[in-house]
């Protein structure tokens, strides 16, 4: 766990399912799966639906008390105009990626190479602080935040993209993922490069990262979908909207948006887009990184 | 926050309006040297932060002023924000100015003053500051002056006075026969009289007769309590009240929400709603719903009027407050950006006119409040009385406008409209709140 | 919330076996280099503020930075006396109580229905799981226009079908009988396309053969869901639930945004309430020792994850 989010990870090394075909008449059972999978996915998507219609009406259209119409009767832009003018949407979206963007570097950099410390070296101290890293896992990250909005306000770091970004890298749980992958890489690729006289950092840039392209794309988009979904610390940290994030400032500062329907739409879809986007790009990542955990 | 009371209003169409970008050049050139936001840091202006809890029709005249503030002072890029009203905005004020890092200016409601702890979360203000940009103490009614200080420092500059009253839809009214000669309301006395004014509107409106924002029941409690001359008082571990006069009070909303006279359930947007639509015939809400209501009315702004609250314990006293500027701490204050901030605040004094005129609400600046302009101002000159029979809330840490003691009665009083709890449980439910509060160690001082 | 998965499986098998290959590995300060950054991060962001919050549990610490004084146990006194403390955790266990189910139960009915309707899998996958990354905020504001009492789309077509009398529209958020379902369903929307990855990964590593052994026996579908498919899904179940118990102790962010918690405090849960302590009502060290209470109790339920999940890896 890190320090105040919760990452939502995924335990990479997933074999991938081999999955066999099997010829299968169409039958009545298989229409009636079908089409009740269809109905219900259908049904799980409509809140979105909905959203997306509303943001597409004029306000006298969206308000409540009207005629319900998923199709808008006149469409219109004006709620993402609006939104645009206003102009705090973007800001918070540009934060929400610095903040993100920080978080997930710095998380790669951090666990990779403590994992790899940890899995390739004897070193004095080693089992304390490797015990310390386990203790950390079952420690609640929301369980801290009293004395940890405290220390970053002791450390002159509250409302800066810092202050929102180093709480959040402390991930004990990548350390161990990572450190499980490399332990399962043999060692004969790294012996025949440090024969050639390699350091160990150009052996972990040359030997380990290139067999480690999927997991640390696991913990990656772990890491960015955790951050960039956080709410709790950034509510506590971001005070002036202009270093919201996207989630809190949607909640915080969209109390004013007030009876504005379409726009208040217009901001979820905004809202909702760029992760959605993330995850259709990267959907195998994601599908395969959850189901590993599941089967391990 | 859908569950605070949400009194002024609830529809604010400005928000954080120059929080504005410069576009992703920013995002790429600043922002990771620690310090500031990507938004406005590429301005040569002196930037002035400033925190308001005032949405809906407030936060319009608000902004409307700003902006004309903003074009008479080229030089300074004035950043306004609204906060859900209530505890969202105060927490995150507090939090702020604990890490020297809130808006360089507030609002806040006088009657929290104490309750933000002044002596360590806000920066004391000097005469002679006031003296430079304009200002005089004279100029603040004595009273109002008083309450600005804290251990004989000045940390809040009041803005106006504002407080519950009653509206009445004009035509709706005629036609139950209640306004006199002049088309004014007339003066009852007593529930029962009112009563009888509100069964007659929901005959004719066929939902209600009037309509109370049921999440800020402490607003109409307070009044009616205090009409009954009933007395709140606290001392470090115990208090008084007046149980009978309570229960009075408390019994006033469950009889009106029983016989359906007032919605069940309604917020600030909501009643305003209710009286737009003619849903009902009267609306007891802030004085602050004026210009939406005159907004609402498009041609024919005068379709409505408001009054003071009704008589029902014997006078027309009613619960109110003042919104107020504060500076919050800083770790360090820019000697620019210090003068920009009280040079806003004595602009917006000076023209406050436009507060009272737009947002119903009485200023506190007396050059204003005393001049020709604003005594010809109409309606607000039908509920001038309101300023003598304000009621400011009791005085202690966890009372004060969308303080504990108002947010958790005002659950119970929702309940109460609900019909889901009977006065007396109320009452008990109250004076338990009340207990634990005072059991709390005070965390201010 | 967000599905909290620390990739249980993983920890502690990397904990029971400490690295061991290549026997004669010599001592190397060049380990320690690399561990230290993320070790220094650990002992700043997370050692410390846990023994920090441990000291502020015995100062009456306020958050307007006046001068705090130690106060021994008072705090904590106060805390297993605090009646509004043990409604909160109540209510969080009322939210778990009523959201694991579903989440549980609805996952694995749709994965069996999708593991069967594969033709459709990409665009089934995305449905179910597509609000699982999107913004809490996002997701709340959706719903709560959703719940809307006065022309809220669920009310207008409950209201169309005849369950809802049109006069006595239900009050989804502000009705203390139905403000924690409401959560819950929003919830079980958001979150439910997690647990529905997972167990559609177990499914799909079933060896077929099973099933076609059992169907030559002549067993039903029922069955076979209940004798083959299900126990083999025991594991995956149990694993949702655990995550699912220690996501529900850390509930917060759809309370704060639905509901603030009202009405009445009828869905105050842990978190929000140490929130209130501490930073609606300045009470920095009593919120610690609040805090310190329900870290307690998670770390209980993660030990109990931890033994769980390691005795499965022997």
């Amino acid at each position: 766990m890190t320090a105040v989010q919760e990452t939502q990870t995924a335990a990479p090394s997933a074999r991938p399912v081999v999955r066999r075909r099997r010829l299968r008449k169409p039958s009545v059972g298989a229409v009636i799966v079908y089409a009740a999978s269809a109905a219900l996915a259908v049904l799980w998507l409509l809140p979105l639906l909905w959203a997306l219609s509303t943001s597409f009406k004029v306000e006298t259209e969206a308000s409540l008390g009207q005629d319900i119409h998923w199709i808008p009767q006149d469409w219109s832009l004006e709620g993402y105009r609006t939104l645009f003018e206003r102009g705090d949407h973007l800001t918070w979206m540009i934060n929400s990626t610095i903040v993100s963007t920080i978080v997930t570097v710095l998380t790669l950099v951090l666990c990779v190479s403590a994992a790899y410390g940890f899995s390739r070296f004897e070193f004095p101290g080693k089992r304390i602080i490797f015990g310390a890293i386990i203790a950390g896992l079952m420690v609640p990250g929301q369980a801290l935040i009293i004395p940890l909005f405290d220390l970053v306000n002791d450390l002159h770091l509250a409302g800066t993209y810092w202050g929102l970004a180093l709480p959040q890298v402390v991930a004990p749980v990548m350390v161990f993922i990572l450190k499980r992958f490399f332990d399962a890489i043999p060692k004969d690729y790294e012996e025949a490069a440090k024969l050639d006289g390699a350091g160990h950092l150009r052996v972990l840039w040359n030997v380990i990262l290139p067999l480690s392209g999927p997991i640390m794309a696991a913990v990656g988009i772990f890491t960015f979908i955790g951050s960039w979904n956080n709410f709790l610390w950034p509510l506590l940290v971001a005070t002036d909207p202009s270093m919201m994030t996207l989630p809190v400032g949607l909640g915080v500062v969209s109390g004013g948006y007030g009876l504005f329907y379409a726009q208040n739409m217009a901001a979820a879809i905004l809202g909702a887009l760029p992760l959605l986007i993330i995850f259709l790009i990267f959907q195998k990542q994601i599908v395969k990184g959850v189901a590993g955990v599941g089967l391990k | 926050m859908p569950n605070h009371p949400s009194p002024p209003g609830s529809a604010s169409p400005a928000v954080s309006r120059r929080a504005l970008l410069t576009g992703t050049a920013a995002a790429a050139g600043i922002g990771l040297t620690g310090c500031g936001s990507v938004a406005g840091g590429l301005s040569d202006k002196t930037r002035v932060k400033q925190w308001n809890l005032l949405a809906g029709a407030d936060g319009a005249v608000m902004t409307e002023m700003h902006d004309n503030f903003s074009a008479e002072h080229p030089d300074i890029d004035l950043e306004a924000t609204t906060f859900g009203w209530g505890t969202p905005f105060y927490t995150r004020l507090v939090m702020g100015a604990s890490g020297g890092n809130a808006s360089d200016i507030a609002t806040i409601h006088l009657s929290r003053l104490k309750s933000v702890s002044p002596a360590t979360l806000l920066d004391p203000i000097t005469l002679d500051e006031l003296k430079a940009h304009g200002l005089d103490p004279a100029d603040f009614p004595e009273k109002i002056w008083e309450k600005c200080f804290v251990d004989d420092e000045l940390y809040a500059l009041p803005i106006d006075t504002h407080a519950l009253v009653n509206y009445y839809n004009k035509e709706l009214c005629a036609q139950i026969g209640v306004l006199d000669a002049e088309g004014r309301l007339i003066e009852t006395s007593g529930v029962e009289a009112y009563f009888d004014i509100l069964r007659a509107a929901k005959e004719i409106t066929g939902q209600y007769g009037t309509s109370l924002d049921t999440l800020g029941g402490w607003r109409q409690f307070w009044a009616w309590y205090r009409q009954a001359d009933g007395e709140m008082t606290f001392t470090d571990d115990d208090y008084e009240m007046d149980d009978d006069k309570a229960l009075a009070a408390i019994e006033v909303m469950y009889k009106m929400s029983e016989e359906g006279l007032c919605p069940q359930f309604a917020d600030g947007g909501q009643c305003a709603a209710n009286f737009e639509n003619a849903a009902s015939a009267f609306v007891q809400v802030g004085n602050w719903e004026i210009n939406r209501f005159k907004l609402f009315g498009g041609d024919n702004p005068e379709w409505f009027s408001m009054t003071e609250m009704p008589d029902f314990f014997g006078n027309r006293r009613t619960q109110g407050d003042c919104h107020s500027y504060v500076l919050p701490r800083h770790n360090s204050w820019d000697p620019e950006v210090r003068d920009a901030t009280i040079e806003y605040a004595a602009w917006m004094l000076q023209h406050s006119f436009r507060w009272g005129e737009g947002g119903g609400h009485t200023p506190a600046y007396l050059p204003v409040t005393d001049g020709t302009d604003y005594q010809a101002l109409q309606p607000n000159a039908e509920y001038s009385g309101v300023v003598e029979n304000v009621q400011f809330d009791p005085d202690a840490w966890f009372s004060g406008s969308a303080a504990r003691l108002f947010d958790e009665t005002g659950g119970i009083f929702n309940q109460v409209y609900g019909l889901q709890m009977t006065p007396e449980d109320a009452l008990a439910e109250i004076k338990s709140r009340i207990e634990t509060l005072l059991a709390l160690p005070n965390p201010v001082d | 919330m967000t599905v909290n998965t620390e990739a249980p499986a993983a920890a502690p098998a990397a904990m029971t076996r400490p690295p061991t290959p290549n026997g004669a590995k010599k001592k190397q300060w060049a380990g320690l280099w690399f561990v230290l950054p993320f070790a220094a991060f650990y002992a700043l962001f997370l050692v410390w503020p846990t023994f920090l919050g441990l000291y502020y549990s015995f100062t009456d610490k306020s958050l307007t930075g006046r001068p705090a004084s130690w106060v021994g146990l008072e705090n904590w006194a106060e805390a297993f006396g605090d009646e509004r403390a043990w409604a909160a955790l109540g209510n969080t266990a009322e939210f778990t109580l009523y959201s694991t189910p579903p989440l549980v139960i609805l996952a694995i009915a749709l994965a069996l229905l999708v593991n069967r309707a594969r033709k459709l899998g990409w665009f089934l996958r995305m449905a179910f799981f597509a609000p699982f990354v999107v913004p809490v905020s996002v997701v709340t504001m959706i719903w709560i226009w959703i719940y809307q009492p006065d022309g809220g789309l669920l009310n207008h077509y409950l209201q169309l079908l005849g369950i809802q009398d049109a006069a006595a529209p239900t009050l989804w958020l502000q009705d203390k009988n139905t403000a924690m379902w409401s959560v819950v369903i929003t919830t079980v929307w958001w979150t439910m396309g997690f647990n529905f990855l997972l167990y559609l990964a177990a499914l799909q590593t079933i060896d077929p053969n099973v099933y076609e052994a059992s169907s030559i026996d002549g067993a039903s579908w029922w069955r076979q869901l209940w004798h083959i498919t299900l126990p083999l899904l025991k594991r995956t179940t149990a694993l949702v639930i655990v995550l699912q118990l220690i996501a529900s102790l850390r509930i917060f962010d759809q309370m704060y945004l639905m509901t603030g918690g009202g009405p009445d405090r009828a869905t105050e849960v842990a978190i929000h309430y140490i929130y209130i302590s501490g930073f609606e009502g300045y009470r920095i060290g009593y919120a610690s020792a609040l805090s310190y209470v329900l870290f307690i109790l998670i770390l209980i339920i993660s030990i109990f994850q931890f033994r769980l999940f390691s005795r499965k890896e022997d």
